[in-house]
């Protein structure tokens, strides 16, 4: 297709950026490039990239999905209450989180598809209500700890010889796995077709209908896993988890950032997460820089506002050419 | 209530005579059950005239955002500029013994300041509104937190404090009259201006605008610098109502707002809805939250009802337009949106 | 109604056999209406506290309400406060996302006869009858420095991990512990001062940073329950136990583990159970008007307290460990 170059040069142009980002604040400030410090700003993306991911999905369709923030802390709350009152086993934590995801994620799908409400309308309503739910599970309980098997799968390693945190492999297999049903399955072009025009694509034989559904789905599968990943890295949950944070908004940046077009029709799952990254990069270097903390939060926006009016620019070439 | 521009399309769309008058029935019952039903809510007309004193800063942040919304953009940063307009009307006042009422003034400019800052970034740099947007108020907000300092600035004269909290012969606040005189000037400008059916036919169809001479860019910006003043100044009445500021004094603003412009009937695609819709939205959505707190639901469940019912609205609407469901109701929603991408070969 | 009976009664039970009304010289032959609003609902910490007032509230003829707003903002407050002066609720008792914003609302409660009874975050002191400060600052901000200065060299540097550049309690208590420092540590010096936003996620990333961008920082102050717990995660993922120590303030639920697994070698707070039951004595007694603006009242088997221009210091820090957190479950 003639969008993989153009797709190649987010990427680079990410890659690089991010590069450069680590040789210059670590010649300034030399504990900047130790390998502790790399390891953690990866952990510390891994989060908002699964987020994201799912937000690249329902953005690819010309959608967009605000309720990731209640249910990636919903599944926090439920399973590590669930865990703090009963025990729950590990495993028995993933079905659960696959279930909330699924289940909420789906109910968001149903009312975009079938009832054809805009789906900024039918997740910012969803939003309230599953941050309703996850008041009224909690009932004022804070999750405060963790057991080892939880604090493992959020921080340790499955073997000695395989040194790479397990929520980073994790991130890399979902991220293997969107990749190539994205770009290499009839789903995954029916979800750009979707994006690019939903009607033509209902007229060529696309069911619009089912794959909207899937798309939410896939995105609130993700969130649920992103909350649970959350529970077990930080070990602890509490009805502010997500919204306080204003995740959905960090998504949706860091989905653009990447290199996702929000007038849809196309997606990019690897600048996604290269975009996660790098933003976990550049808040990392304004603390190693020394700058007051005050100006975080406009180092963040004009780090959004720069990577992405770029990439619209790119783009504008692009179709300047054509 | 609805306008000139819509009307038509509105009585073409809507059987039952229109959304608005569909909300202003429903707003009427409301109240009309709220006053019977919750002890407290209707004690007298002035305490009943006051509570609006609650929500009126979401719908004068409604009135700029529909403007937005209408050009089929949006404005994340609301929040962030009603809290940085209200700060420096703040600072000015206390560090630099600005008359207050010259202070406020400077701080809508502000807030129009930013809002062309966000036009421009939109229309020049041709970024998603979303998403310049969303940088910004990241922006807005550092700015505001670094003006504000450890500890804001709070404890205006009892003349300003009025706007948020007065009223006039203890009878109608002054928020009402500034709310009321502002719906009416939006609602003008909207449906009798050649300005508004301009903003209209860009979210209508932007391509169609171009070509049609429009200097389509100009147009957009506006909107947002609309949309930046109307903030600050929805943040300059919250710093009357409160008597004091703080950077994050905004961030409620957002999303109620976004709830409400959308209820009141203007599509979030743009080019569709009208002014009247949103204010009836205003009063409909500010009533029914603290009539249900003065009931004694707790903040969560008026919250989670807040949800419902936009939910409950949108759907409702859709399927009384006749515009039936599935894909029949997606391919007229899609050729009604007039996006750059839909060609007349879609139809 | 019937579900908060039943939690009052098994608190009662809980607490054992200390709830024995002994409010005998306190009048409470009018049952009167008392809310409680919290900065928002939902929170461990606050629940410490209407558990206390539950209790109390059985004993002081008083029909309780716990209600506050779903995020942490003024506006939540406001509309809460609203709201109960039109239901004619008899006093207010509040801790309050900020001094400021809140006021007006709250002086137009006063105005109808309504009492007002703030804990833990003051309002403007013309906007309430009556604030119980949960400790003296200057106490806690000496409580806070120890916590931290007694494990460390008297020469190191250390870090402050904080909720928002404008939390007006922490702010106090930062201003408190740095003059503390000044005279007893005078060698220690505070490298930075970062926010966690009162996330325990952006404490956590904060946390990290601070330990990797300033190696030299052996211990951290953290004076906000999430920078505590986001400050000790931190040290502990980077394997730093032992030799950067935490200290600050939490409830205990949330940092057991960390005092447990040496992380925190101690931690000022106070009773908040116990607060919540003076703060419904204090209601009902403002409410009686048998509580003056200076001088001293007493609470039942609380005791006797001080007030100085309205102002009632709750109690010194109380100081959890090893040995002792275990006894505070909240």
């Amino acid at each position: 297709m003639t969008r993989a170059p153009r797709r190649e040069t987010r990427e680079v142009t990410l890659i690089l950026a991010t590069i450069v980002t680590l040789i210059v604040v670590g010649i300034i400030n030399h504990d900047f490039m130790t390998l502790q410090n790399i390891r953690f700003m990866i952990l510390n993306s891994v989060v908002l990239s699964l987020l994201a991911l799912g937000q690249t999905w329902v953005i690819a369709t010309k959608g967009i999905d605000l309720s990731v923030a209640p249910i990636m802390g919903l599944t926090a709350v439920v399973t590590g209450l669930l865990e703090q009152g009963s025990g729950l086993p590990l495993v028995g934590a993933i079905g659960i989180t696959i279930g909330i995801g699924i289940v909420l994620g789906t109910v968001n799908g149903l009312l975009v598809a079938k009832l054809n409400i805009p789906p900024i309308i039918v997740t910012l309503g969803t939003y309230s209500l599953y941050s309703g739910l996850m008041f009224i599970y909690s009932n004022g309980t804070d999750v405060v700890s963790v057991p080892p098997a939880y604090a493992t799968f959020g921080n340790g390693t499955l073997a000695h010889w395989l040194p790479i945190p397990i929520p980073v492999l994790i991130l890399a297999a979902i991220l293997f796995l969107c990749w190539f049903v994205l770009g290499h399955t009839i789903f995954g072009r029916a979800v750009l077709a979707i994006g690019n025009n939903a009607v033509a694509a209902y007229n060529a034989g696309v069911s619009v209908v089912a794959t909207q559904i899937r798309v939410y789905m896939i995105s609130g599968l993700l969130a649920a896993i992103a909350g649970f990943v959350f529970l077990c890295y930080t070990g602890s949950a509490t009805v502010t988890t997500g919204t306080g944070d204003h995740v959905e908004l960090q998504s949706i940046a860091v989905a653009l950032i990447g290199g996702t077009a929000i007038v849809g029709g196309r997606g990019n799952m690897v600048g996604t997460v290269l975009g996660g990254l790098f933003l976990s990069v550049v808040l990392t270097a304004l603390v190693f820089l020394h700058v007051p903390p005050i100006w975080y939060s406009a180092g963040e926006g004009a780090m959004i506002l720069v990577t992405v009016t770029l990439g619209m620019r790119q783009n504008a070439a692009r179709k300047a050419i054509r | 209530m609805s306008n000139s521009v819509t009307a038509r399309r509105s009585r073409s769309r809507f059987p039952l005579g229109g959304w608005e008058s569909s909300l202003l029935v429903l707003f009427v019952l409301q109240v009309l059950a709220s006053s019977f039903s919750i002890p407290g809510f209707f004690d007298s007309f002035s305490s009943w005239l006051g509570l609006t004193e609650n929500f009126l800063p979401f719908g004068i942040v409604a009135l700029g955002l529909s403007v937005v919304i209408l050009t089929g953009g949006i404005d994340l940063s609301v929040g962030s500029t009603a809290g940085l307009g209200a700060i420096v009307m703040a600072e000015l006042w206390l560090h630099l013994g600005m008359p207050i009422w010259i202070a406020v003034m400077i701080g809508v400019a502000l807030g129009a300041l930013v809002g062309l800052i966000n036009g421009l970034i939109i229309t020049r740099f041709n970024t998603e509104p979303l998403i310049a947007t969303l940088a910004t108020s990241f922006i807005y907000r550092s700015v505001g937190t670094a003006l504000a300092g450890e500890s804001p600035p709070s404890g205006f004269p009892d003349s300003f404090n009025a706007l948020g909290q007065g009223a006039i012969g203890g009878l109608i606040p002054y928020q009402l009259i500034l709310f009321s005189i502002l719906a009416v000037l939006f609602a003008l400008l909207m449906s009798r201006s050649a300005y508004g059916r301009k903003i209209v036919m860009v979210g209508y169809n932007g391509d169609a605008a171009r070509y049609s001479g429009l200097r389509v860019g100009r147009i957009v910006t506006s909107a947002y610098v609309i949309s930046g003043a109307m903030a600050a100044l929805a943040g300059i009445v919250l710093a009357a109502y409160y008597s004091a500021v703080r950077p994050d004094m905004g961030d409620i603003l957002l999303l109620t707002t976004i709830t409400t412009v959308v209820l009141g009937g203007i599509s979030i695609f743009g080019g569709e809805g009208s002014i009247g819709g949103v204010v009836i939205a205003v009063l409909l959505l500010g009533f029914l939250r603290q009539g249900m707190l003065i009931a004694g639901f707790s903040d969560m469940v008026t919250t989670m009802v807040t949800g419902a019912i936009l939910l409950a609205a949108i759907t409702i609407r859709n399927l009384l337009s006749g515009r039936g469901t599935g894909m029949a109701l997606l391919v007229r929603r899609f050729r009604n949106l007039g996006r750059d991408k839909l060609t007349e070969a879609t139809k | 109604m019937k579900n908060m009976k039943w939690a009052g009664f098994l608190t009662a039970a809980l607490l054992g056999l200390s709830v024995t009304a002994h409010a005998a010289d306190i009048d409470t032959s009018k049952r009167i209406r008392v809310a409680m609003v919290p900065k928002l609902v939902g929170i461990s910490v606050f629940k410490a506290n209407q558990k206390g007032a539950i209790a109390a509230a059985a004993k002081l003829n008083i029909d309780f309400l716990y209600t506050g707003p779903v995020t942490a903002s003024a506006q939540g407050q406001v509309d809460v406060f609203n709201s109960l002066i039109a239901r004619r609720f008899n006093v207010i008792t509040t801790t309050s996302n900020n001094p400021t914003e809140l006021a007006p609302a709250l002086r137009r409660a006063m105005k109808q006869g309504i009492k007002v009874v703030s804990y833990d975050s003051d309002v403007a002191p013309d906007a309430r009858d009556f604030f119980i400060q949960n400790t003296a600052y200057p106490a806690f901000g000496k409580a806070l420095v120890d916590s931290v200065a007694k494990y460390i060299k008297p020469d190191a540097k250390i870090a402050i991990l904080s909720s928002t550049p404008d939390a007006t309690i922490q702010n106090e208590w930062i201003k408190a512990l740095k003059a503390y420092m000044a005279t007893a540590y005078p060698k220690m010096t505070i490298v930075t001062t970062q926010y966690g936003q009162s996330s325990v996620s952006q404490s956590l990333t904060a946390g990290l940073n601070i330990l990797q961008a300033h190696p030299e920082v052996t211990g951290i102050i953290g004076p906000d329950a999430a920078a505590l717990v986001g400050a000790a995660a931190a040290v502990q993922k980077l394997g730093l136990t032992g030799k950067v120590i935490v200290g600050g303030c939490s409830d205990p639920d949330a940092i057991r583990q960390y005092v447990k697994a040496g992380v925190i070698k101690e931690t000022p707070l106070w009773d908040e159970v116990k607060e919540g039951e003076l703060v419904m004595y204090v209601a009902r007694l403002a409410y009686n008007n048998a509580i003056p603006r200076n001088g001293s009242f007493t609470a039942g088997d609380l005791g006797t307290f001080k007030v100085n221009d309205g102002v009632i210091i709750f109690s010194d820090p109380l100081i959890f460990n090893a040995q002792n957190i275990d006894n505070y479950h909240f």
